[in-house]
């Protein structure tokens, strides 16, 4: 749309309608300011400590785990399409003759032209970056941050690794690679639900923190098995002076890890093919 | 009426299944053969296990309700606030489910025999289109109704932009756009409704509300329904935001366009019983629904008129019969609602079949256009059978199931006292017969008009260069017949799944 499409009637219309929608948004804040229930989210938090001191961490990928997997879906499929409206994965009908499809671009990227300083500062400035992702990956479960915090921090990396370096990057991950792993990401994530189905027929129920097998009423036991592979190699713990308390954020770090690939794959796959368009020739043929 | 039961086995496979189908053809890309053994074992796998799962919820990651005097319960017996995620198959989510299987088993069968290689991702959307409408079908929590909507809008872009040619880019380019507005329309809803009782679960939610008085906070509840009925209107493709929509079905494959319109009827009834659900206490709000569903009705059928191409002819129609199915929603009397549900059904039928009919003439290599082909029925006569048959359906024609839900929309229409909207609907039935005849017309039943080359698809496609029209296409365009026939024959086969929802969206509207 042009914005000279917005002179005259269809102009004032859409004013209008903005100045409603503002006023609307507005008001309904002013009246719930002071005035929000609480609602469910006190017995979030009472629950949340139990499996890691990350309180964020048990919402976003426990109580509210299912949410996260098809927003991570989100992600996915962002790439894809965005990739897709690029030329990969573009089908055409046998037989029938069809319109060619519409020509893309690439930008105009020259790394040749960045100074030799920013080349000298470069990799130190990316295995920092990466390195920062990382903790904030394993360390996930425990503090702030996540997969996704993670993922978006190491696709920043190979970013600005392409911005200095061009294709032949430090990071230097290949199309093929960064598709496979956003898929691994994003089916990691959805198969740490398996272990639980088999287990309770609750999709993703957390065996490793295991809160609910031993509640009068729960469907389903978890094995002892299941509750040492997925609980142990995260359990945490709590030292005060009424004692030593144990706890274990069970598959939410195994989520993480699915989380971040998917969102380094994704993200990594757009910056590549949108600074070098796409190509279904295998890499390094011409 | 619910089985209490909180973890039944087929709800994560139905969503689960599709997405990890979807990610590993994707990955296979232009595997071809490997790519349709998985893609054909998963659709008819989603299949059984929609037709042969019990009624159940499922809370997602096994959090149970919370007892309002202290405790947990894992039963959906026992009154408790949800902690998980929750979803619901039951009759409706059945039927609905069981059709957009079937459709999507012909559909990747129909793909996988047509389209050229590198078919991987577009069958992998494909697949996650049917769970993003799967999610919105069967869920009873706000944040997630909303991520459903969010990744639904996103693949309806990607399949429409997979043929790669400019129109089809655009339409998704402008789709994806405004998604974006919807989005946030959505989101900002959500969050009023959630400041205002603090649950996300759908019918916690209506439950706080019932018990709580809010008649101080009436103005905000005012502006979350406007900002979910922009939304409502948006992932259905209602008016006035129509001709995004009708851009969509116009520029995909029409096999495409078949999971496309069944994705949005679905939507259309999920965001429409759920609004019915929370807001019909408030004064206006079916009023404010059912002015937009004939709004809609009526510019769809006068847009199909208009169109020289039967694949636009069928993109307005879709549009115009998605305000039949709301009107029945927006009367929000139980008659009303099965009208409406019913509706959604038969027309997610007829419509298939039409658009199948439509991906045939596509083979025989001059367009959908009137002007650009005719006299196939002399070639294929079954296809003119069929696709006479489709429209005779579409157009309310007995014994056909169009003509049983139509019937009972405008019953209700005048149970109500509305008259002029059984009048309506009336017209749009009659605007829809004039509007595929005059495709049907041109198509199928004109002698062939010897300046127009016309292909035979079914001859060698070496030397014609066209392909024949798979065999599966026919077999579905039988089964969908079938259906269609008797549906309009026993109308309570299907009317059986429908009442005891009808019933729960008037009298208990916080049981999903």
């Amino acid at each position: 749309m042009e914005m000279g499409e917005l002179k005259g009637a269809r102009g004032i219309v859409a004013l209008v309608a903005l100045v409603i929608i503002f006023a609307g948004v507005l008001f309904s804040f002013l009246q719930l300011n002071g005035n929000v229930a609480r609602g469910i989210s006190p017995e979030y938090n009472r629950l949340a400590y139990l499996e890691a001191p990350n309180n964020l961490a048990s919402w976003v990928y426990d109580l509210r785990g299912f949410d996260t997997f098809i927003e991570t879906g989100v992600i996915y499929v962002g790439a894809v399409v965005s990739v897709l409206a690029l030329g990969r994965g573009i089908v055409k009908v046998k037989g029938p003759r069809e319109e060619e499809p519409v020509p893309q671009t690439s930008f105009d990227f020259k790394p040749d032209t960045v100074p030799i300083i920013l080349k000298y500062f470069g990799l130190p400035a990316i295995m920092l970056i990466v390195s920062y992702g990382l903790l904030i990956v394993t360390g996930a479960a425990t503090s702030g941050g996540g997969g996704f915090q993670c993922g978006v921090i190491i696709s920043s990396a190979y970013l600005l690794g392409m911005a200095i370096y061009g294709k032949s990057n430090p990071l230097n991950l290949g199309k093929k690679f960064l598709i496979g792993l956003g898929s691994i990401g994003w089916a990691t994530y959805g198969l740490c639900g398996l272990p639980g189905y088999l287990a309770t027929h609750y999709w993703q129920y957390n065996v490793g923190a295991d809160l609910w097998s031993s509640y009068p009423g729960f469907p389903g036991a978890v094995p002892e098995i299941l509750r040492t592979v997925f609980g142990d190699p995260f359990r945490l713990a709590l030292v005060l002076k009424e004692g030593t308390f144990y706890s274990s954020a069970g598959i939410v770090p195994i989520i993480n890890l699915g989380e971040a690939f998917n969102v380094i794959g994704a993200l990594g796959l757009i910056f590549l093919v949108f600074a070098y368009g796409w190509s279904d020739r295998k890499e390094g043929e011409t | 009426m619910n089985e209490p039961i909180t973890n039944l086995w087929s709800i994560p496979l139905l969503i689960v299944i599709p997405i990890l189908t979807a990610i590993l053809v994707n990955l296979l890309y232009n595997k071809a053969n490997a790519i349709k053994t998985i893609a054909i074992s998963s659709s008819i796998t989603l299949l059984a296990i929609a037709l042969i799962s019990p009624f159940g919820f499922q809370w997602f990651t096994g959090q149970p309700g919370v007892i309002p005097g202290g405790g947990y319960t894992f039963s959906a017996d026992i009154f408790a606030w949800r902690l998980s995620l929750e979803y619901y198959y039951g009759s409706l989510q059945q039927i609905l489910i069981v059709i957009m299987s079937l459709l999507l088993a012909f559909v990747v069968f129909i793909s996988t025999r047509v389209l050229k290689k590198n078919f991987g991702t577009y069958i992998g959307l494909l697949f996650l289109l049917y769970t993003s409408a799967a999610i919105i079908i069967m869920v009873n929590d706000f944040y997630h109704l909303w991520i459903g909507v969010e990744f639904g809008s996103l693949l309806v872009a990607g399949v429409v932009a997979a043929s790669g040619e400019s129109i089809s880019q655009k339409a998704a380019l402008k789709y994806t756009f405004f998604s974006a507005l919807s989005g946030a329309g959505m989101a900002i809803s959500l969050a009023l409704i959630l400041g205002l009782t603090g649950y996300s679960n759908i019918s916690d939610a209506i439950r706080f509300m019932s018990n709580n008085q809010l008649g101080g906070m009436s103005g905000v509840l005012y502006v979350a329904f406007g900002f979910l009925i922009l939304s409502w209107i948006y992932a259905g493709g209602l008016a006035p935001t129509h001709p995004l929509k009708s851009d969509v079905y116009g520029a995909a494959y029409p096999h495409a366009t078949i999971l496309l319109q069944t994705q949005s009827k679905l939507m259309l009834v999920a965001m429409g019983l759920i609004i019915l659900r929370l807001f019909s206490g408030l004064p206006f709000a079916k009023e404010v629904m059912l002015a937009i569903s004939v709004i809609t009705m009526m510019l769809g059928v006068v847009m199909a008129l208009l169109q020289t191409d039967f694949r636009w002819t069928l993109a307005y129609l879709i549009i115009s019969h998605s305000g039949l199915v709301t009107v029945g929603i927006s009367l929000g009397t139980v008659a009303g609602i099965i009208g409406g549900l019913f509706q959604a059904v038969n027309d997610i039928i007829y419509m298939s079949i039409l658009l199948l009919c439509c991906e045939a003439v596509l083979y025989f290599g001059s367009g959908t256009s009137i002007r650009s082909i005719s006299g196939i029925a002399k070639s294929s006569p079954w296809l003119t059978g069929a696709v006479i048959v489709g429209a005779l359906a579409a157009s309310g024609i007995p014994p056909l199931n169009g003509f049983q839900s139509e019937l009972i929309l405008i019953q209700a229409a005048l149970g109500q006292g509305l008259p002029e909207i059984a009048v309506i609907i009336l017209m749009v039935s009659v605007t829809t017969f004039i509007a595929l005849f005059k495709s049907i017309y041109s198509i199928f039943l004109r002698p062939a008009d010897q300046t127009i080359i016309v292909g035979k698809p079914s001859a060698d496609a070496t030397t014609t260069g066209l392909s024949p029209v798979p065999k599966v296409l026919f077999l579905a365009l039988a089964v969908l017949i079938g259906i269609a026939i008797i549906l309009g024959v026993y109308p309570n086969l299907a009317l059986n799944f429908l009442n005891e929802t009808a019933m729960k969206v008037v009298y208990v509207p916080w049981v999903p």
